[in-house]
Formats: structure tokens, sequence, C-alpha cells
């Protein structure tokens, strides 16, 4: 049993960190959040771990915006007072080509509805169509409808969004 | 014949069908041109999708131990059981204190007066609500608060019993003389708090030790402090709102940072105000967690929350260069900000 979770734990970790790091967007909170579910998932000992550690994980992201959306409220509430904004670490050169090219694919990924994208994403971690089907209460015959419908969004709205930077780039 | 829908082409190419759909698609597959470019198409689609994917995975670190994990979730459930026994000894800390507070207030109250003439601008005492008959005297300590040392504290009396309490199995045995277990008592109450403020890394929890006065080192440990020991190891005026009870100060420091400090204060009403100040990653790092165990405890646990007195909703905080301070404390938003901002402007005036 032990075992079956420590399994689970070598060969999912990094697909939960990456899964919640397509929510929260920020890498240690990510591995802090991905940790945190394991720790449960070990206290306590779901019956279907792979798919209970996505369902914590899905839930830990959204509890987790929320939070930011409520401190963000509280610091605007007090924007009379002197606010000092956080420091930004200007990127290396090299990374800076590489935070593009994520830029435009999260941009793609917000055209998404926020069902198509969970579905996605779920997919894109490693569930399978009855697990996908369970977490979200669609059916399992509507997991492929879901995936085609996703799957065509994002390429469009990438290739559009690469089109459009195109266009720009000649006539400037 | 009819031709394979897409998302059925879909449903093939992610290995979700049965044995028989597949046999069906192939079959169809063999002899349909069109469908056949169908297919290739999703399964370029597909690709895609992958790689755009792949694009979006955050930097690679190395994964913790599985043990490491194992151990964390050995402390979790061990909280847990703490966390229930230290409600039941912060309610019987409620009860021991109303008594013993009722009691000097019958039996001295020409030295109560004194007492909380001459400390008006300290905030030292609890406000405790009289009981009207007591039946047991408790004497208060000042191990139960941070009070000055020159501070006249309502003479300790000897007690005829020990006040009704639960004692746990580490505590030392009950004598005549109540002080201990008006020690214990508070200990009880600030691992209850502890419990509350910081329910993620519970290996605080357990490691926590009485509370220490001289400065040494806990490294991500919270520490609880007389006033005047806060005082000092901040080396500057602890965050407060001037005027109100303290009930409690605990420190986190890691070396080479900014302390982290709470400062718990209590209303005449009751409520609980927490005042939070330290690096800004720090308290709002603190912020969340604590709205996400409540979260937990609630959805997950199916239990009530042991949070009750700290509800993360009413918390406000303000950021002033790397420094952020926060007050949590189940008011009125306006009454938060109202507070924050007096306090930021009485810091800045210093």
């Amino acid at each position: 049993m032990t075992d079956d979770l420590e399994h689970l734990y070598q060969t999912t970790y990094t697909a939960v960190v990456r899964f919640l790091y397509r929510k929260v967007w920020d890498a240690e909170r990510a591995e802090d959040l991905a940790q945190e579910v394991f720790v449960r998932a070990l206290s306590h000992r779901p019956d279907k771990p792979r798919a209970w550690v996505f369902a914590v994980a899905a839930n830990l992201a959204r509890d987790e915006a929320r939070a930011a959306v409520r401190r963000r409220r509280h610091l605007t509430l007090l924007k009379g007072d002197p606010i000092a904004q956080p420091t930004v670490t200007p990127a290396a050169d090299d990374t800076v080509e590489h935070d593009e090219q994520m830029a435009s694919v999260q941009e793609a990924l917000n055209v998404l509805t926020p069902r198509d994208r969970e579905i996605l994403l779920l997919w894109d971690a490693g569930l399978s169509y009855p697990e996908i089907a369970a977490q979200t209460g669609l059916a399992v015959g509507a997991v492929g409808t879901t995936l085609a419908r996703a799957r065509r969004r994002l390429v469009d709205a990438h290739d559009r969004q690469n089109s459009d930077t195109g266009t720009n780039a000649a006539h400037s | 014949m009819r031709h394979i829908p897409e998302d059925e082409l879909h449903a093939y190419l992610d290995q979700a069908l049965s044995r028989n759909q597949c046999v069906e698609i192939e079959s169809h597959l063999a002899d349909c041109h069109s469908c056949q470019a169908t297919r290739d198409g999703i399964a370029a689609l597909r690709d895609r999708t992958t790689a755009l994917l792949a694009r979006l995975a955050p930097p690679r670190s190395i994964s913790p131990s599985y043990e490491s994990l194992r151990r964390r979730a050995d402390v979790v459930v061990s909280a847990r059981r703490r966390r229930m026994r230290a409600v039941a000894w912060a309610a019987s800390l409620v009860v021991a204190v109303g008594l013993g507070y009722g009691a000097s207030v019958l039996h001295r109250p020409g030295r109560v007066t004194t007492a909380a003439s001459s400390t008006s601008a300290q905030p030292t005492t609890f406000a405790a609500k009289s009981s009207d008959t007591p039946r047991t005297l408790t004497p208060l300590t000042t191990t139960d608060r941070p009070v000055r040392q020159d501070t006249p504290a309502p003479a300790p009396r000897t007690a005829e019993s020990s006040p009704p309490t639960v004692r746990t199995a580490n505590a030392s045995p009950p004598t005549a003389d109540a002080a201990p277990a008006a020690a214990d008592s508070s200990r009880a109450h600030r691992e209850s708090v502890l419990a509350v403020l910081d329910p993620v890394p519970a290996v605080e929890l357990t490691k926590l030790d009485p509370p220490r006065e001289s400065g040494e080192e806990f490294g991500g440990m919270w520490r609880t402090l007389s006033w005047d020991g806060a005082q000092a190891e901040a080396g500057k005026p602890l965050p407060h709102i001037d005027g109100l009870p303290i009930m409690q100060v605990q420190v986190q420091r890691a070396e080479g940072t900014r302390p982290l400090m709470v400062v718990a204060q209590q209303l005449t009403s009751g409520q609980v105000i927490r005042t939070i100040e330290g690096s800004a990653t720090d308290v709002s790092q603190l912020l969340s967690r604590r709205q996400m165990s409540d979260v937990d405890s609630v959805q997950l646990r199916g239990t009530t929350r042991v949070a009750d007195t700290i509800n993360a909703d009413h918390a406000m905080a303000m950021q002033l260069g790397d420094r952020m301070l926060a007050i949590t404390g189940d008011l009125p938003s306006d009454s938060l900000r109202a507070m924050i901002r007096r306090m930021n402007a009485e810091m800045r005036s210093k």
C-alpha cells in the first residue's frame, strides 16, 4: 500500500508540479503545493490516489487563486498609502525568449473556457478519460468532444497570435 | 457508409476506446481516404498541443525524497491530535483566568486599580469577564502575560484547590499550589494559538519548547516571547495597537532574515486581533496558508475548523518596500483598515 503511493509519487510528482504551475504561475509555489498534496495523500490514504492527487491539486490551486485576488483587493483598497511595488528581477537574455514563448502559449490557453482548459490540462497531466470524467463531472463520452475542441482552440489561438505579431513586425 | 466523427478520432488516438470500437474504426480507416486524412490532421493537432503545453513547464528542480514527505505526514497526523487537545486546554484556561481575575477583583479591588492605572500605557492584562461567585481562588501569575518587570502585578494568592482542568501526559503533577497549573494552561493556550496560526508546517508544533527569554536562534520556528524580550529582539517598537491588552507575542526568525512577528491582542468584546509584521513574502505566505488550511479543514477533513478565531477573510495588509504589515481579526474591513492606517502613521513617525 505504501509502495503504491511511493510509486505514484515517483511517477507523478513532476506532473503534479507542472499541473499546478500552469495554474499558479509560480514555480516555487507550485512545488510547495505539490508537496502539500502528497503529504495529505499520505495521511489520508485515498482509494484512488492518482485521481485524488489531481483533484486536491486543483482545489489548492483554486484556493490559491482566490487568496491572491483577495490580497490584491486589500492592497488596492489601501492605494492612497505609499505602497512600494515589489522589485522585478531583470531576466537574463536567454530566458527572455523562453519567457516570450511561454507567454504566448499562456495567452492562448487563456482563450479557452475554464472547463476546456481544465480538461486539457488534466489530460496533459496524464489522466485517463474516465479519471477526467470523474473529476470534472463530465460524461466519459464528452471528454473526447471537449478535448477535440480545446486542442483546436489552443492551436488556433496560438497561430492567430503569431500571425498578428508577424504582421505588426512587417509594418513597423 | 458513415465517416468517423472527429471527437471519436481524438478518443481513438488517446486510446480511450474499447477494443471493439477500435476494431470498427480501424476497419473503416483502411478503406476511407477522407477519414485517413482527418486522422492524420488530428494526430498532428494532438502533437502540436502537446508541444505547446510543454513550453509551460516550470524550471526543473529536485523533488524532495518520499521519506521526507512521509515524515511530514506523520507530524501532521500527530499535530492534529495535539490541536484537539489544545482546544480543550484553551477552554480550561479561559475558565481559570475568568475565575482568578474575578477572585482578585473581589478580594483586592484597590490593588488591581493601582496596577491598571500605573500600566495604562503598557498593555498588560487580559480583559477578563468577572464571574460573579468564584468558588476557587486562582492566582494570576506573570507567566500568563507579558508584564513589565517593574509592574506591580496582583499578588499571587495560594489557592485552596486547583481549577478544574484537564492534564496532558507530560504535565507536571498536581500540587496544592495552583501556579504550575496556570503555567501549564498558559502553555496549552500558546499551543492552541500556534495551531491556529501556523497549521501547515506542523513541525514547529511538535518541537515547541516552553518559552525562552534568551535570544536563542530557532530557524523557522515560532517562539513565544515576553513583551520586553520581543522588543529587545526586534530592536524597535513592535507593531501593535495602542491601548489593547497583549495576549501573546510570537516571533519566527530564519537566519539572516527579518523576523516575522505576530502580536495578538484582545478587544474588550473578547475578539482577538493579530498584527503581523515581517518581510512581504513571509507575511503574505502566512496569510495565504492560513486560508488554505481553513478550507482544507472544512472540505477535506469534514470536521469543524479549529481556526475559528481567525478568519483570513478579515485581513488587511499593507506593503512598504519589502516589508508587509497585516492585521487580522473578525472585524469589519473598515475598522481593520483604520487600524492599519493609524499603526502605519505611528510607525513612520517614530
